[in-house]
């Protein structure tokens, strides 16, 4: 049982130090949404110019091969240099590229993977339906195979950064009465088809970055086909494993740095008795309580990639940090609003105008999406204890 | 860098938690006026080397580290091990410190049973004593001074305590008589060592509840198939991860004199405070009315948890602290 850090961590951790003080931009992202897009380019640009772009991916697919605690030495630097997130840039980097990696062929792997560690192609998710969120296997947009196309017919929801996305990953039914995981297709569709129709969905937090796509005989070359079609289960499931743990790194290194800022947040505003909130029992107790989560979060992260390097594969512990980090963030978002007084209530409609509040609204996306903290208790159940199932 | 146990740190939990089920069954709790720690139990006890586990070999203990300490204690608070067993390695320790070796091989050949003391608020000029029946040394923890005590028992006004494992009283303060001082380690070993402790029982219920859970039918299935079941235990679960993680971190930092090893000790108390009080307040819940009864297991935990979640660092001092902690990184 260790904490340490290899002088190799070490010697890393200070080059990636040195090089975000040299590259990380002064200016913020933008609010508008076009203009964000492209900051989000420019940056990956940056990192891929600099030999930081894929810091997950192998290197003989371009990335920098990093493991898992060097990744969170990237994010704890990353975090301290207050570099810009992955934002539209996540689907190609977390979820689509390392898909075409596990299970891409070499002419998808060889003309999609540079385009996307370089910034130049940007993708989103379509998974997700109206009928089938936390019951993906329910999909029931249509795939059928004609000559060398696949013909796509439905609707998909909470496509994130849909509008500006190159591609998509998508998740078609290609066996019509299949049922559940069998008879389903991956599949990389090019967002300029025709047939295609975004519309948008305003989020609460007055911010649009989600959308509707609808598919009306939308032509998609089979040679799209990612792992064969059939077989968009296990290809949609072996991004999980190369996740290795890392899926929500960003977020949780993130969040030490949000307890201290709310923390010092408590040190400078006064309550309505005029004291300030620090002075507040109920208040410090809170904060330290979060603190604690907090660096129970950064130690569970570590003992996740500990399992992970002995077993050589994720397992379901990794449920119960999901779990654990978005109800600590939300707990930490609901205090901060407290905290602010009608402070909180001060918001423009965009992340820009009040960026306490926009997180407030920020944390039911964290308990929701990538399975909603019901359905991660399901499989916590299932599982790490072993009861009964239900279904 | 790997934070989870070592092939001997293991061995260390497993060898515990053989001798602990067939030496000192939970069973025993039941038992009106059982003697807990015996003096052979405890010379027993001693022969495995448990009181100077994480003591230099050099002032007479095994020489192991605070990392095979919590190995040893999460064990020791799934069984509900008497506190003695703590307070006797703390107190080993007090006295090499204090470069008293007569009272250190006392304490370490598990020839003293130690009673925890406390300055509670209310209790003006007064001590309340755990434990302190059959005991012959008071251990007192501040955070920069650990001291034993030799006391008459006959001054001890005996209260009885919630949890019947535990003998409770009050000593005047004055009643005390030095035998030896020691530093702040005591106290954070204390600390450390107790959040093991509850976390070994935050295992222990859920284990409980989640073994009923599978045999317990109601409506024609077992409970462990409905939501209001299932998802309580999996934040039980979670409560668990994340109070032994947090341990883990904890016993690292201390071992290895990180300069934020008070800080992670805390957290590592109040997580395992959280996950032992709720899990055993669950534990109730989810098994229904057979829980209440005096016979079951269940109230034992939650007695326990609640004692052991208010000794060996105040969950009031232990938040005040964190607040302005800087972290390593």
């Amino acid at each position: 049982m260790d904490l340490d850090f290899t002088p190799e961590d070490d010697a890393l951790r200070a080059e990636m130090r040195a090089w975000l003080e040299a590259n990380v931009p002064s200016e913020p992202r933008p609010a508008e949404v076009v203009a964000a897009g492209q900051y989000d380019r420019d940056w990956q640009r940056r990192l891929h110019d600099g030999g930081w772009a894929g810091i997950n991916w192998p290197k003989d697919y371009g990335g920098r091969g990093l493991s898992a605690v060097q990744q969170m030495i990237w994010f704890e630097e990353a975090a301290r240099a207050n570099a810009p997130a992955m934002n539209s840039m996540l689907i190609a980097l977390m979820h689509g590229g390392p898909t075409l990696i596990a299970r891409g062929s070499e002419a998808q792997k060889a003309f999609h993977l540079p385009r996307i560690l370089s910034g130049e192609a940007v993708w989103c998710q379509g998974f997700s339906e109206p009928g089938a969120g936390s019951d993906l296997a329910a999909i029931k947009t249509r795939g059928r195979v004609e000559g060398d196309e696949l013909v796509v017919d439905g609707q998909k929801m909470w496509t994130s950064f849909g509008h500006w996305a190159d591609y998509q990953e998508l998740l078609v039914r290609t066996a019509p009465d299949s049922k559940r995981q069998q008879g389903l297709t991956w599949v990389i569709c090019d967002m300029k088809l025709p047939g295609i129709d975004i519309k948008p969905v305003l989020s609460m937090s007055g911010e649009h970055h989600v959308n509707m796509v609808f598919y009306d005989n939308v032509r998609i070359p089979l040679a799209n086909v990612v792992g064969g079609v059939g077989e968009g289960w296990s290809v949609a499931m072996s991004t999980l494993a190369f996740e290795r743990g890392t899926a929500f790194l960003a977020d949780q290194v993130e969040l030490a740095h949000k307890i201290e800022r709310t923390i010092a947040l408590a040190r400078k505003t006064r309550l309505e008795n005029g004291r300030l909130a620090i002075e507040d029992d109920g208040i410090a107790q809170r904060l330290a309580r979060l603190k604690a989560d907090t660096m129970a979060i950064r130690a569970m992260t570590i003992l996740g990639f500990s399992r992970i390097e002995r077993a050589n594969q994720p397992g379901p512990e990794g449920s119960m940090l999901k779990l654990f980090v978005t109800t600590t963030y939300k707990a930490l978002s609901e205090l901060a609003a407290e905290i602010s007084g009608w402070g909180f209530f001060e918001y423009g409609d965009n992340r820009h105008s009040n960026r306490m509040t926009y997180d407030f609204m920020w944390s039911w996306v964290l308990t929701i999406a990538a399975g909603s903290s019901e359905i991660q208790r399901e499989i916590i159940a299932d599982r790490v204890l072993g009861l009964p199932r239900a279904r | 860098m790997d934070l989870l146990p070592g092939a001997e740190e293991e061995e260390i939990a497993r060898a515990a938690a053989d001798y602990l089920a067939g030496e000192l069954p939970v069973t025993r709790c039941h038992r009106p006026d059982a003697e807990l720690l015996s003096a052979e139990k405890r010379a027993e006890i001693a022969g495995l080397g448990w009181f100077g586990l994480s003591l230099p070999e050099a002032q007479g203990g095994v020489g192991l580290s605070a990392v095979d300490d919590i190995m040893l204690f999460i064990e020791a608070g799934r069984f509900l091990a008497p506190l003695g067993l703590l307070t006797s390695a703390l107190a080993a320790r007090v006295a090499a410190e204090a470069g008293d070796e007569d009272l250190r091989s006392v304490t370490l050949s598990g020839g003293a049973q130690v009673a925890l003391g406390l300055a509670a608020p209310q209790d003006e000029g007064l001590l309340r004593l755990f434990d302190w029946k059959g005991a012959s040394l008071v251990l007192l923890l501040g955070a920069d001074r650990a001291s034993l005590h030799g006391f008459d028992a006959a001054a001890v006004t005996p209260v009885d305590c919630l949890d019947k494992t535990i003998s409770m009283g009050t000593i005047g303060a004055d009643a005390l008589t030095l035998r030896a001082e020691g530093g702040g380690l005591a106290a954070l070993t204390g600390t450390l060592n107790a959040a093991a402790m509850l976390v070994g029982m935050a295992e222990a219920v859920l284990a409980m509840i989640v073994d009923y859970a599978k045999i317990r039918e109601t409506f024609g299935r077992p409970i462990g198939a409905y939501q209001a079941v299932r998802h309580p235990c999996a934040d039980m679960a979670v409560r668990c991860e994340a109070a032994r993680a947090q341990l883990y971190a904890a016993a690292v930092s201390l071992r290895d004199g990180k300069a934020d090893a008070a800080a992670q000790i805390a957290a590592a108390k109040l997580l395992a405070n959280q996950a032992a009080v709720r899990n055993a307040d669950w534990n109730i819940q989810l098994h229904g009315g057979i829980a209440v009864t005096a016979e079951h297991d269940a109230h034992l935990y939650m007695k326990r948890a609640n004692l052991l979640a208010r000794l060996f660092g105040a969950e009031r001092t232990l938040l005040h602290g964190l607040l302005d902690a800087k972290l390593a990184a």
